[in-house]
C-alpha cells in the first residue's frame, strides 16, 4: 500500500534478460522513488550493468516491463532515453575524446546551440554550476577522470535529466575528488533529481543513498531504505550462502615456494611483491579495475611493464613476450576466451594445439597424427563435449570453449597455470568438472593463480587468497581461517 | 525438414562464396557459344600455358593474405627485378643475373615486412599504405635504374629462352616453375608449423601471440615470401616477353589479389589454401582468354577486372559481417 | 581561458606542423641550389599544382576526419577530365563540367555504400575504384590524350584574377568552404564525432551512417573538381593523369596533421601538407634528381609519415 502511494519515478517489473548461454536478469523487479538516491549493490556479474544498459536504451530486455516518469519504456534508444531525462554516466565514460568539453557535452547538437559559441557559452555555464572550472575548449583526452566525470554530469544537466545512473563514480577518484562528488551529488538531490548510485563502496552506499537495491546472480535480493539495513546484513545478502557439493573437497599439496615476482611495477601497478608456492592454488580477488589482470600479464609476458624481477626456482628469468613465459613453464588462460583465448573459426583440434605445436613438429613437418592424438586425448580427459575435433570451435558451449583453451595449456610442460576468471559464463556442471580439473593439476606437481570474482569458489578453491585493490596488494587471507565478509571487505580498501 | 534447410543453405552459401566463380563459367559458356575456337585445343592449351608470371605472384600473395594483410608493393618489386635482371647479364651471366634479381626482390620483400613490424601497424590500413608507399619507391628506383628506358633481352640468352619458351607440350618450362612453388607452398602451409603459424596469426593475432606464436616473425616472413615469388614471377614475365620495361609490373598487385579473393580466401585472414588461389588464377585466366576471344579492348578488361575486384571484396565484406 | 588554449593550440599545431617547418627549410635550401626556383614562373606553377591537389585534399579531409580513407580520388580526377574533354566538342561546357562532377558525386555514393554500409575495408574498396576508374579513362581515350576544343575553358584554365590564377582562386573559395563546413555546421562536427569514436556518435543521436557516406560523396565530388581544374589549365584529358594523385593526397591530409585515426584535423592544414609536396616536387625536379629519383623520395617520404603516423597510435596504445 505505502509503495502505491509514494511517487516512483522508475518502476522496473519482472525483467528478463538473457545471452547465449547466460541468464543475465532473473525477474528483475525495483521501484525507484522520486527524488532518492538509490545505492545498487552486487558483485560483479550480478547482473547491475546488464540492467542499466537495458534502461538507457543500448540493450532490449527480454520481458517485463519498465516505467520511466509515468512512461510505459519500449524499444527505446540510448538518445531517446537521454531525451526523455533518463541519464547514465558509464564507468568507461561515452565522450568522443579527440573533442573539446563543450563539444562533447552538446554532442550532436551542434546547430540547436547555434554553433561553437553557443556550444562553449552554454557548456561554461553548466559546468559552472556544478562548480567545475575545467577549461570548455581543452579536449576531453586531456582531462582527468574525476573531470571527465565533470563533463558527463554537465551532459545529464543539459537534457534536464530527472534521473542520472552513476555506474561506479568514484573507483578512479582521489579523496579530494571524491569529496568534490559528493557535494555534486548532494546538489542534484537538492534540486531533485534521482540518483542511482552503483558502487561497491559501501561507506558511500550508506553516506548517500536513501534506499538500496542489492542483487545476486541476475536476481534481486532485497531493496530496503538504509536505515533498516547494516553492513554486515548487507555483504551478506551480496555475497550469498554456500550450496553443498559446489565445490570439491580443497586440494593440499602446498610445497616449497616456486615462483617469486617483486617489484612489478607498471602505470597501473604500484610494488607487487609475492609468491606463488609448488601445488598451491593462489587466488585473487579484487573489483573490476584494481589491476588483477595486469599482474598477471606482466608475468606472463603480455605487456610491457616498468619493472619486474621474476624468479623461478631461485633463479632469474627473463620474460618479455609471452613466448618466454611459455618457455618458462608458464600459461596463461585470459579473461575473454572469444577475443584473446580462441580462434573462432578454427577447429578444436587447432586451438588445442597451437601451443604445443612447436613440440610436435619434427624438424620442420608438423607430425599432424600427433596433433590429433593430442586433441583427442585432451577431449576425453577434459570431457568437451564437441561433435569431433574438426568442429568450429565457435559452437561450443563456454564451457567447453573454456575447457579447449585449458587443455591447451595441459599440452605444454607449464607448471604454473594463471586462470583468469575460469568458470565466468559456465554452468554448474562445467564449473565442478573445471575445479576437478584444478585438483589434478596441483596434486600432479602444478601450481595455479586464479583470478576470480565469485568469492565462494576462491574461498572454497584457493590455499591462499591475495586482495588487490587499486593497482596494490591489500591483504592475504588464509581461507580456511576466514570469511567472505573480511575478503570483501579487504578487496574494497 | 532441417536436413532439407540445410542443403537450400549449403548451396546458396557456396553460390554466395564463388559468386565470382559462377558470372565466370557463365562467361565461359556464353563464349562456348560465339566463339567455337574456345575449345579448341591450341587455346585450351594457351589458357595453361599463359599460367605463368601472375600464378607465380598470386601465390605470394595468397600467403600475406593469409596473416590478414596485403603487399601493394608487387607492382614496384616485379618492375624493379626485371630491370636489375637483364641489366646484369653482362657482368653476371644468365644464373648470376637471374640469383641476383631474385636475392633483391626477396631482400625488398623482407624490407617491408620489417617496416610494417616495427612500425607497428595495429590498423592494417596502415600497414597496406606502407607496402603501397614503398611499392611505389620501387616503382621510382626501377626507373631511375634503368633511365627509364626498356631493355631488351640480347639473342642466345639460352636460360631466359627456355623458361619462356620450353617446355613439352602442355607443359610449358613457366608452367613446371609455377607447380614447383605451388608444392612447395602448400607443403609450406598445410604441413609446418611456420605454415600454421601464418594461419594462427590471421585468425587471431592476439590470441596467437598468447599461445607463444611468433606473430611477428609471421609479419616479415610473407612479406618476404611475396617478395621471393614475385622476383620469380618477374623473371618468368622478363622471359615470356624478352623486354624489360621500368613499368611492367603494373597492375599485378590489383590481379594477384583479385585471383586470390576469387579463389574463395577471405581477406580477413586466417582461412584459404593455396589450391584455391590456384582455382582463382585459372578463373582469371580463363576470363582474359574469354575476353581477348569476345574482341574486348584490353582498356575494358582492365575496367572488368577492376570491377571483379569490387566484387570480390564486397561479397567478402557482406560474407564477414 | 579561451586564450591559454587557442595558444596551445597554436603551439602544438606548428610543432606538429612538420609541414611549415619543412616548407621554411625547403625555400630557405633552394635558393642556394639552384636560382630559377624563386623565379614568378615556378611560383605560379607550383601554386596551380597545388590548387588541383588541395581542391581534391579538401574532400579526402573530411573522409579521414570521418575515419576512413579514399583511394578512389586519382582515378576520379582522371576520369572527370576526360569527361569534360570528350564531350566538349558536342555540348555546352556547363554540361560537361556537370556531368563530370556527376561522376564523381555517383562514385562516391558506391564508394560511401560498400564502406560504411557493407562494412567493407575503406582501403582496399577505393582502391579498386581507382583502378576501375583508370580502366574507364583508358577504354574512353583509347590510351591516347586528349585535347581540349573550348576556348573560354581554356582561358578560364591559364587565365588570372585579381593576379591570382583563376584555379587558385576556386581552390580558395573551396578551401575557406570546406574549413566553415568542418567548423561551423553540424554535419562538420559529426563528421569529427563519427571519426572520433563512432559508437558514441551514434549513441548521441548523430546520423553516424549517413554522416559517414556523406563523406565519401563529398570526396568523389571536389575529386572530380580538381579534374575539371586540372583539365582545364593543361587543356588536355589523360588516362595517364592521376597514378600518384591518391596515394599523394592521403599522405598529404596526414602530413598536415590529420590523422587516420580519424576525428582530427582540418582543411587548411591539409592545404599545408600538399603545399609541401608541391613544392617539394618542384624542388627535387630542379635538383640534379631526374624525375624518377623524384618519385622515388616521394615514395619514401609517404611511407615515413604513414609509418610515424602509425608508430605515435602504436606508442599511445602501449600506455598500460
Amino acid at each position: 500500500m505505502a509503495d502505491e502511494i509514494t511517487d516512483n519515478i522508475l518502476n522496473i517489473c519482472n525483467v528478463n534478460k538473457s545471452f547465449p548461454g547466460v541468464r543475465a536478469l532473473n525477474n528483475v523487479s525495483i521501484r525507484i522513488r522520486r527524488g532518492d538516491i538509490h545505492g545498487i549493490v552486487g558483485e560483479n556479474g550480478a547482473g547491475k550493468s546488464t540492467l542499466m544498459k537495458i534502461l538507457s536504451g543500448v540493450y532490449e530486455k527480454d520481458s517485463g516491463t519498465i516505467e520511466f516518469d509515468g512512461e510505459t519504456v519500449e524499444n527505446t534508444t540510448p538518445v531517446k532515453s537521454l531525451r526523455s531525462g533518463l541519464s547514465i554516466i558509464y564507468q568507461e565514460f561515452n565522450l568522443v575524446n579527440t573533442m573539446s568539453v563543450g563539444e562533447n557535452i552538446f554532442l550532436g547538437r551542434f546547430r540547436k546551440m547555434k554553433g561553437m559559441r553557443g556550444t562553449h557559452g552554454e557548456a561554461r555555464k553548466l559546468l559552472d554550476s556544478i562548480n567545475c572550472s575545467v577549461d570548455t575548449h581543452a579536449p576531453v583526452e586531456s582531462l582527468s577522470v574525476s573531470e571527465k566525470q565533470m563533463v558527463e554530469i554537465a551532459k545529464a544537466l543539459s537534457f534536464q535529466a530527472k534521473l542520472i545512473i552513476m555506474d561506479e563514480p568514484s573507483s578512479s577518484l582521489t579523496t579530494e575528488e571524491i569529496r568534490h562528488l559528493s557535494v555534486i551529488i548532494k546538489d542534484l538531490h537538492e534540486k531533485g533529481i534521482t540518483i542511482i548510485y552503483i558502487s561497491h563502496k559501501l561507506d558511500e552506499i550508506f553516506e548517500y543513498c536513501d534506499r538500496v537495491t542489492i542483487m545476486r546472480d541476475g536476481c534481486v535480493v532485497d531493496t530496503k531504505p538504509i536505515k533498516e539495513l547494516g553492513r554486515d546484513e548487507m555483504i551478506a545478502k551480496m555475497v550469498g550462502r554456500t550450496i553443498e557439493n559446489e565445490y570439491p573437497e580443497r586440494p593440499h599439496c602446498v610445497g616449497e615456494s616456486l615462483l617469486e615476482i617483486s617489484n612489478l611495477n607498471s602505470r597501473k601497478l604500484k610494488n607487487i611483491s609475492f609468491t606463488l608456492k609448488r601445488g598451491e592454488i593462489l587466488g585473487m580477488v579484487g573489483l573490476v579495475g584494481s589491476g588483477r589482470t595486469e599482474i598477471v600479464r606482466a608475468i606472463f609476458g603480455a605487456d610491457k611493464v616498468k619493472g619486474l624481477i621474476l624468479q623461478i626456482d631461485g633463479k632469474t628469468v627473463s620474460i618479455k613476450k609471452p613466448a618466454d613465459a611459455k618457455k618458462a613453464g608458464i600459461a596463461l588462460v585470459p579473461e575473454d576466451r572469444k577475443q584473446q583465448g580462441l580462434i573462432l573459426p578454427f577447429s578444436v583440434k587447432s586451438n588445442i594445439s597451437m601451443a604445443a605445436l612447436k613440440g610436435l613438429a619434427k624438424r620442420i613437418f608438423l607430425n599432424r597424427g600427433s596433433e590429433v592424438c593430442m586433441a583427442k586425448r585432451q577431449m576425453e580427459s577434459l570431457a568437451i563435449k564437441t561433435p569431433g575435433i574438426n568442429a568450429r570451435v565457435e559452437n561450443l558451449s563456454g564451457g567447453n570453449q573454456q575447457k579447449c583453451v585449458l587443455g591447451r595449456w595441459l599440452e605444454t610442460d607449464s607448471r604454473i597455470l594463471i586462470l583468469d576468471e575460469p568458470t565466468r559464463g559456465i554452468d554448474v556442471g562445467a564449473k565442478y568438472e573445471i575445479y576437478l580439473l584444478m585438483k589434478k593439476i596441483v596434486e600432479n606437481g602444478g601450481s595455479i593463480i586464479m583470478i576470480s570474482s565469485e568469492l565462494q569458489e576462491v574461498l572454497s578453491m584457493s590455499n591462499r587468497i591475495l586482495t588487490i585493490s587499486d593497482g596494490r596488494i591489500t591483504g592475504e587471507f588464509d581461507p580456511e581461517d576466514t570469511s567472505a565478509e573480511e575478503i570483501m571487505k579487504s578487496a574494497l580498501a | 525438414m532441417k536436413k532439407e534447410l540445410n542443403l537450400k543453405n549449403a548451396f546458396f552459401s557456396f553460390i554466395k562464396n564463388y559468386f565470382v566463380g559462377f558470372c565466370i563459367i557463365l562467361l565461359v559458356v556464353i563464349t562456348m557459344i560465339y566463339q567455337p575456337r574456345f575449345l579448341s585445343a591450341s587455346n585450351l592449351l594457351n589458357i595453361i600455358r599463359q599460367l605463368g608470371p601472375l600464378s607465380i605472384v598470386s601465390l605470394g600473395m595468397s600467403f600475406v593474405i593469409f596473416a590478414g594483410y596485403l603487399d601493394l608493393s608487387v607492382a614496384g618489386t616485379i618492375s624493379l627485378v626485371a630491370v636489375v635482371t637483364v641489366s646484369l647479364i653482362e657482368p653476371l651471366g644468365q644464373m648470376g643475373a637471374i640469383l641476383a634479381g631474385i636475392v633483391i626482390g626477396t631482400a625488398a620483400g623482407a624490407l617491408i615486412g620489417a617496416v610494417v613490424l616495427v612500425v607497428g601497424a595495429n590498423r592494417k590500413s596502415e600497414a597496406l599504405f606502407i607496402s603501397y608507399g614503398m611499392g611505389m619507391a620501387y616503382s621510382a628506383l626501377a626507373l631511375m635504374y634503368s633511365g627509364g628506358v626498356t631493355q631488351k633481352l640480347g639473342e642466345n640468352q639460352k636460360i631466359f629462352e627456355v623458361i619462356g619458351k620450353g617446355g613439352w607440350g602442355i607443359l610449358s618450362v613457366s608452367l613446371v616453375i609455377f607447380i614447383v612453388c605451388l608444392i612447395i607452398l602448400q607443403i609450406l602451409q598445410s604441413m609446418t608449423y611456420i605454415g600454421r603459424s601464418v594461419m594462427l596469426a590471421g585468425g587471431n593475432p592476439v590470441a596467437s601471440r598468447l599461445s607463444g606464436i611468433p606473430v611477428n616473425a609471421v609479419v616479415v616472413l610473407v612479406y618476404t615470401l611475396s617478395g621471393l615469388l614475385a622476383s620469380i614471377g618477374s623473371v618468368v614475365l622478363v622471359s615470356r616477353v624478352t623486354t624489360a620495361s621500368p613499368v611492367i609490373g603494373k597492375t599485378y598487385e590489383t590481379n594477384a589479389i583479385t585471383a586470390v579473393l576469387i579463389g574463395g580466401t577471405s581477406l580477413k585472414g586466417g582461412n584459404g589454401s593455396v589450391m584455391r588461389t590456384v582455382l582463382g588464377v585459372v578463373l582469371i585466366s580463363l576470363m582474359s582468354n574469354c575476353m581477348n576471344l569476345l574482341g574486348i579492348s584490353s582498356y575494358m578488361q582492365s575496367v572488368v577486372r577492376g570491377l571483379v575486384l569490387i566484387l570480390a571484396i564486397w561479397l567478402d565484406s557482406k560474407r564477414n559481417s | 581561458m579561451k586564450t591559454k588554449w587557442v595558444a596551445k593550440k597554436i603551439l602544438t599545431a606548428v610543432y606538429r606542423q612538420k609541414a611549415i617547418a619543412a616548407l621554411i627549410l625547403v625555400f630557405a635550401v633552394m635558393p642556394l641550389v639552384n636560382t630559377s626556383f624563386f623565379t614568378v614562373y615556378n611560383m605560379v606553377d607550383m601554386l596551380k599544382s597545388a590548387s588541383v591537389y588541395i581542391t581534391i585534399g579538401c574532400g579526402v579531409t573530411v573522409v579521414v576526419i570521418s575515419g576512413a580513407c579514399d583511394l578512389s580520388v586519382g582515378g576520379i580526377m582522371c576520369l572527370a577530365g576526360i569527361i569534360t574533354v570528350k564531350m566538349m566538342g558536342k555540348y555546352p561546357l556547363f554540361i560537361c563540367i556537370i556531368f563530370a562532377l556527376l561522376m564523381g558525386v555517383l562514385v562516391g555514393a558506391v564508394n560511401g555504400f560498400f564502406v560504411v554500409r557493407q562494412k567493407s575495408e575503406a582501403f582496399v574498396i577505393t582502391l579498386g575504384m581507382g583502378a576501375l576508374l583508370k580502366g574507364v579513362a583508358q577504354q574512353l581515350t583509347d590510351a591516347h590524350p586528349i585535347a581540349g576544343t573550348n576556348k573560354a575553358f581554356f582561358e578560364f584554365g591559364t587565365g588570372s584574377f585579381l593576379g591570382l590564377p583563376n584555379i587558385t582562386v576556386m581552390m580558395f573559395l573551396i578551401l575557406i568552404t570546406t574549413c566553415c563546413l568542418l567548423r561551423f555546421t553540424q554535419f562538420g562536427r559529426n563528421c569529427y564525432a563519427v571519426g572520433g569514436d563512432y559508437d558514441v556518435a551514434e549513441y548521441s543521436g548523430i546520423p553516424a551512417l549517413r554522416t559517414k557516406w556523406l563523406a565519401f560523396v563529398i570526396s568523389g565530388f571536389l575529386a572530380a573538381l580538381g579534374g575539371v581544374l586540372l583539365t582545364a589549365r593543361l587543356n588536355t584529358g589523360a588516362s595517364t593523369y592521376g597514378d600518384t594523385t591518391a596515394l599523394l593526397v592521403n599522405c598529404g591530409t596526414v602530413l598536415g596533421g590529420t590523422s587516420f585515426a580519424g576525428g582530427i584535423g582540418n582543411a587548411w592544414k591539409t592545404a599545408l601538407g600538399l603545399l609541401l609536396f608541391t613544392v617539394l616536387e618542384s624542388a627535387l625536379g630542379m635538383g640534379s634528381l631526374n624525375a624518377y629519383a623524384k618519385e622515388l623520395v616521394i615514395g619514401i617520404i609517404i611511407a615515413v609519415i604513414i609509418g610515424i603516423d602509425s608508430y605515435d597510435q602504436k606508442r599511445k596504445a602501449e600506455m598500460v
